[in-house]
This record gives structure tokens, sequence and C-alpha cells, in this order.
């Protein structure tokens, strides 16, 4: 019996040793050299490997930043600049900063905006729906509401808002990675500067027919009447294909065109208070503006800030408009 | 009895509107002509708003090679040309017309009912015709008909096939031209077979429609006494089984010949074509008239009998006014569908106009198009058993929900012809179908991309 043990114990510990002689041999013989700053890089990254940087993963990443002569064409946005001033230390390099992104979802049909058509009843994947057919909506550009970004996130920043059916963002856990922005088939969702304090200006609406067209599927669309491109002092916003677009390199948060938006298409958020129209001060543009805007426009701007505009109160605003589109 | 060899469904056929005899529809106030009504590049819209047209005049012109001509299906005033919702909902180039109440024929087309059997001898110019007629194939595809019938120079046919199976359930118009054009069809095949010069033509009926074989059999024989140009055409009876009606299946029922992956029914010498595409090519190459009608079924269980209908449309009627002019959309009715229940594409915008292969107004039950709570995969393998091109439904919709593209393109994804008998038989109410057709959307994109660079 204990023979026996001993005699086990003695052959596994033989065989044990010249495996490892052998192992340790076979390592030597076939080492692949690799450069060891990237396992440093690799250290330094988040480690999400979530592929927003356009590499498979974060040593893929940390591979082309070593091989790369500078560090121009490459940048973590989950990491942002912290980890990008890191890896610039650890490879000698210079890093030029970039201001932090965020998904901002550019549609703003609400079911109170944009009511329902038709029903679907198919699979529940915004993939499967745009394969199919226009939406269950009038607005063949608008949101599906099936969700794929929020099963595309994973960082858990968006959710599906039940009440207006649209994806919502959560600032504080978006890291810009654009995995939402790829799994939208609408391309609804658009990665832009977080801005200075989180604030913001956009165009929540990416609507390319005409004006009357797309207003009448959606209260809350924009009509490309280009009221927005005129009061910019900035020349940030364009109207191309009946859709306003605000560049937001160029935008300074002025919140001029929030306030001559006649649909509520332009959003601003995190401002502590509404963008309000400059009623009392510039005295001479009023009547620059007044023809255009109609008589119904006028009571709602001096008195109330009416940047939040309600579906009611849109619904109101935007009935003189649409006489003056046909 | 012949049928195709792997998979398969059996729905109940329910051919309730197999008895109405074809209806013309009376013309419309507006009509709708849609640019886009073939597979292949958009016709090129060549009218302006103010313009008159008359019936049979061409208003676009095909871009690129597979594509087709358009032609006005009405009298009248060009009152715009842009865009409109298609029956998805997506916009396409339309030409709105406000028509007149008389037609006014353009030059050349013979709009008598003498049935002409004479086949010309002159292959381009038939070829020509079907061509200029804006003829397209109308079982579902819409694929080009004069680009079918002028295969590649390393390419041999040998067999015609004409697709009279109408397998999916609901539809009767292949079934009614069968009983009621009879040999303006087998002229039209007649006349195909020239262009082909292939020596055999087999026409495919399901055996549950035995008046149209028996129709069918004596039109053939009583053409082939007149002129040697009808021989070698026959009448097969094939076995109840959904997708017959598909290219590849008809092939396999018919020939006993496989297409290969990604292949053309012309690498197996042969070319399939509907018998209402036939009917298209007599009226084309005989009549000189273009492509602006078709038949159309307007059903459902939900509809009164009196209402099951057959009707001769023109392209470009609205469907929600031949709905109108039938008596409205019937009590019940949730879902409504163009084309067969098992293929056809729900309606989402009804005021959409009718196309050259629009085939039927379908009206659906709640019961019929409730979706069931979908549960967990079982591996019972039904699905793979009803698939008629021998795939395994539940291993792509896996392959596909966790986005395997390289498995997918390996388990021939690409080869599913979204014919739902997947969908159809799974126990589990797992949507394949839905899943499925995306992903062999995105393995085709792939492959393509892939070849491209290297032409």
């Amino acid at each position: 019996m204990t023979t026996t043990i001993i005699w086990t114990i003695a052959i596994i510990t033989i065989l044990g040793v010249v495996l490892a002689v052998v192992l340790y041999l076979v390592a030597k013989k076939f080492k692949v050299e690799e450069d060891p700053r990237i396992d440093e890089v690799e250290k330094v990254m988040p480690g999400a490997n979530c592929g927003g940087c356009g590499f498979a993963g974060c040593r893929a990443f940390a591979q082309s930043c070593v091989e790369a002569m500078n560090l121009d064409n490459n940048f973590c946005p989950v990491g942002g600049n912290d980890t990008m001033k890191k890896v610039a230390a650890v490879l000698g390099l210079e890093v030029k900063e970039k201001a932090p992104m965020v998904a901002v979802v550019r549609c703003s049909g609400t079911c109170a905006n944009r009511p329902k058509t038709n029903e679907y009843d198919g699979y529940q994947s915004c993939k499967v729906k745009a394969a199919l057919y226009s939406g269950d909506t009038g607005c063949f550009y608008g949101c599906l509401g099936c969700g794929d970004c929020v099963a595309a996130c994973q960082f858990g920043a968006l959710s599906m808002d039940p009440e207006t059916g649209l994806p919502v963002v959560d600032e504080e856990k978006c890291t810009a990675c654009g995995a939402c922005a790829r799994a939208c088939p609408k391309r609804i969702i658009e990665l832009r500067n977080k801005g200075p304090k989180n604030r913001r200006v956009f165009v929540s609406c990416v609507n390319m027919e005409k004006g009357a067209v797309a207003r009448k599927a959606c209260k809350s669309a924009c009509i490309g009447c280009g009221k927005c491109e005129k009061a910019c002092p900035f020349g940030a916003v364009k109207v191309e294909h009946n859709v306003a677009y605000i560049d937001f390199e160029k935008c300074k948060l002025c919140r001029k065109c929030v306030v001559e938006c006649p649909t509520g298409a332009i959003h601003d958020v995190n401002f502590p208070s509404p963008a309000v129209k400059p009623a009392l001060k510039p005295a001479a543009s009023e009547p620059v503006a007044a023809p255009a805007a109609k008589p119904v426009a006028q009571p709602a701007a001096p008195a109330a800030p009416e940047v939040k505009v309600s579906a009611a109160e849109t619904g109101k605003k935007v009935e003189p408009e649409k006489k003056s589109e046909e | 009895m012949k049928t195709f060899s792997i998979g398969g469904v059996h729905p109940d056929d329910k051919k309730i509107s197999a008895g109405s005899r074809i209806e013309s529809l009376p013309i419309p106030e507006t009509v709708y002509i849609s640019m886009a009504q073939h597979l292949g590049g958009p016709a090129k819209a060549i009218v302006a708003p103010g313009d008159r047209v008359r019936t049979g005049q061409v208003i676009g012109e095909p871009t690129g090679f597979i594509s087709a001509y358009v032609h006005s299906s009405v009298t009248g005033t060009v009152k715009s040309v842009g865009l409109r919702k298609d029956l998805a909902g997506i916009p396409v180039v339309h030409v709105e017309i406000k028509t007149e109440p008389v037609d006014e024929w353009a030059d050349g087309i013979d709009t008598s009912d003498t049935l002409v059997t004479d086949i010309p001898q002159d292959r381009q110019f038939i070829i020509d015709r079907i061509k200029n007629n804006g003829v397209v194939g109308l079982g579902g595809a819409t694929f080009p008909t004069h680009v079918k019938l002028c295969p590649p120079p390393d390419k041999k046919a040998e067999c015609l096939i004409l697709n009279g199976a109408e397998c999916e359930p609901y539809l009767t118009s292949d079934y009614r031209i069968m009983l009621e054009k009879t040999r303006q069809i087998v002229v039209g095949a007649a006349l195909m077979k020239k262009v082909l010069g292939v020596s055999r033509a087999v026409i495919g009926i399901e055996e549950n429609k035995p008046e149209a074989i028996k129709a069918m059999s004596a039109a053939v024989s009583e053409l082939q006494k007149s002129s040697a140009d009808y021989s070698g055409i026959e009448v097969q009876t094939l076995k109840k089984k959904y997708p017959q009606g598909g290219e590849k299946q008809l092939i396999d029922a018919v020939m006993h010949r496989q297409v290969k992956s990604m292949g053309l029914p012309i690498d197996v010498g042969a070319v399939v074509q509907n018998v209402a595409t036939s009917l298209a090519v007599y009226e084309a190459v005989q009549k000189n008239m273009p492509l602006i009608s078709n038949t159309l079924t307007v059903t459902g269980d939900c509809l009164p009998a009196e209402r099951q209908k057959n009707y001769l449309f023109r392209i470009g009627y609205p469907l929600s006014w031949i709905a109108e002019y039938n008596g409205g959309v019937p009590e019940g009715a949730v879902k409504i569908i163009s084309g067969g229940p098992m293929m056809g594409k729900a309606v989402s915008n009804f005021d959409a106009a009718t196309l050259k292969g629009s085939s039927s107004i379908l009206y659906m039950t709640a019961e019929q198009t409730e979706r069931k709570l979908e549960s967990s995969c079982i591996r019972c393998g039904k699905c793979a058993e009803a698939c008629p091109m021998g795939l395994e439904p539940f291993l792509l919709n896996k392959l596909a929900r966790n986005g395997m593209m390289e498995e997918l393109e390996a388990n021939a994804v690409q080869d599913c012809i979204e014919c739902g008998c997947c969908l159809y038989s799974c126990p589990a109410y797992i949507p394949l179908l839905d899943i499925i057709r995306v992903a062999k959307g995105e393995v085709i994109r792939a492959m393509r991309a892939r070849t491209a660079p290297k032409k």
C-alpha cells in the first residue's frame, strides 16, 4: 500500500520535472519578441474592449499606438484625454487634447409629437423593422423605438423612456464609444461635443422631407425653414436637404436659434434657465423677424419663458406656419 | 405526381375567390405611377407636369442594364412628378396623372380581342417588343423579362418552365387567367420558347387547380395542331406543396435538377417565367400592348362571399381606391397584405399605388395575424425539415442573434428564399424569418463587398 503511494508520488514528480524542463526549453526556443511598451500601454487603458477606438480591443489599440509615429489618429473615447496623456507619457509622444464627446439622440418624435399610423407586431428590433418598412409612424427618418442602441451599449448609458418611446442617454455613463450610433439603422444618434458644463444645442431631427410633409408626420420635426440659419451669428447652422444641422465646432451656445425654431426641433440641454427671446434689448431686430413669424407666434415671446415647449403648445404654434408652408 | 424533393409545408390553400370571373376596374380620377416597379434601377420619369399623356405612352425610361420602361396606364394630364410613399412607406418617385374617362391609345397598339397565334420568326423582334413594352416577371420579384430571356452566351437554356403553381394560399389571379386567357398564355410560352431557342416548355400547375390543368392541356393540344411552333409544350401536374412556385423548387419538381448555392436557374439550363408574365409577353409581342395592367385578387376570410373578386387593374390605381370600389375594408380586418399570406408584404400605407407586380389585397383577421409569445428553441428540427433549401433555420437564428457572420455564410444563409416555411412550422413561435432575412441581407452585402474590388 505505502509503496504504491510512494511510487506514484515519485513518478508524478519526475514527470513534472521533465515536462517543466521541456516546456522551459520550448518557451525559450519559440519566444515571440514583443515590444514591452505594448503591455505598459495596455495597463493604462480602460480595458473595456468596446471597439470605440476602431480597433478590435484595448490590446490592438495599444499595439497600434506603439507602432504609430504620432497619436493624431489614435484616440480612446472611453478613457478620454486622461488616458491619452498616460499613453503619451509611456511612449514619449505628444498628444493633442480632444474635447469630450457624448451620444446625442436626434429625434424628438415622442408618442405625443408623432402619432402612430400603423401597428408593428414583428420582431422587436430596429434592424429588422427598418429592413421591412418605414416604421409605424408617418416619419421615415425617425426613431423606430425598438432599442437596438440600448442593447448595443456596454456601459448601460442608454435606456428607453417608456413615455416618449425614445432612447435617453445618461451623460455620466456615456463614454462616446459610438456603438449606439453604429447600431442605429436610421443614423439618428450622433457623437457631439459634450460642451462646456455639458451645455449643448442641437437639432433634434433628421427628417429630410419637405416642411409640410415632415410636420404632418411629426409636430416637432425640422421643417427646414432656415430661420435658425439666419439667426445664427456664427454661421454654425446649415440647412441642407430640408433639415438644419448645427456644427458643434462653430456653435457658441448663444441659443438664438432655439428661440427662433417654430417647431421646437432645436434642443438646448443643461442650461440653467430656458432660452428667452431678446424682446427688449435689440428693438431693431424685432420687426425684421415679425413678418416671417406671423402674429400668433408673437404673444408667446415676451412674457413667458418658452423653450421646452410641450406638445400642445407646439401644436398651437405650428398652426399658422403650416399655412405659409403650403 | 411530381414535386420538389426537400422541405415544404402544406398550408390550407383557401382559394375562396377562385370562382369569381375577372372584372375590369373603372378608371379612377387620379393615378400615381411608380417609377420603381421592377428589380434593378428605377426608371427615370420623362414627363413633366402639364404634359398630356395617352394610354400606353412611355413615361419612364430604364436606367442601366437591369431596368425597365414604364408606361402610362391612362389618358390624362400629368399633375406632378415627385416622391410618394409606396406600400412600405418608403418614398419613391411617382408620376401623378389626372385621368380622362375615355382612353386615347398611343400609336401602334392593337386593342382588339382577336387572338394572334402566328409566332414571329425574328428573335430580336420579339425581344425588342418585350423590352419596349416594359414586361417584367409577375411572379413576385418583377425581374425585367428581356434580361432573363437573354442568358449569357456561355450558358445554354434547355427548358422553359411556366409557373402556374400559385402555391400561396388565397391568391387566385393566376388561376383565373389560366381559365380565361388560356390560349394567350400558351402563345406567350411559344414566343419565349422561340427567343430562348429551346425545344421544351413545361407549364407546371398544382393539383388543386384541375380546371386550369384541363383548360391549359386542351389549349396546348389545340394550338399544336395549328402550327409547329407549339410543339414541345406540355402541361405538368404538380403535387400541392408550398413553396412549389419558388424558382429553384419548380426546377427541382419539373426537371429534377438542383441549382447550386448562389447559382441561377440558367446554370442548370432552366428559365422560369410566371403564367402572368407569359400573358404579358403575348400582349407585348402580338398586340404591342405595354404592361400596364395585371390581375389582382381581393380576398380574405372576413370578406363577404359576394365581394371576393378578381379584378383587372391598371398600374397606378391606389390600393385604397380599389378597396373602396370593392365596398371598403371589411369588418374584422386588422392587417392588409399585398401578395400571399406567406410571402406578401403587410401594407403600412394603404394609399400606395398598384404596381406591375401587384397580385392581391388580402384582409387578415386578428386571430390569423396574432403573434404568439416567443419561447425557447427546443431543437425539434421542424424548421430544418420544412426548409425547402435544406438550411437549418434554428441554427441560423442563433448565429444571427450573435452576429456571427462567417458562420452564417458557412451555413448558407444567403440561399434563404424567404418563403417563411420555418416560421410557419415553429412550435415555439420564434420569429425565425424576421431574423434570418436581415442576416441574409448583411451576408450578401459582405460577399458583394468582398468580390467588388477584384473586378
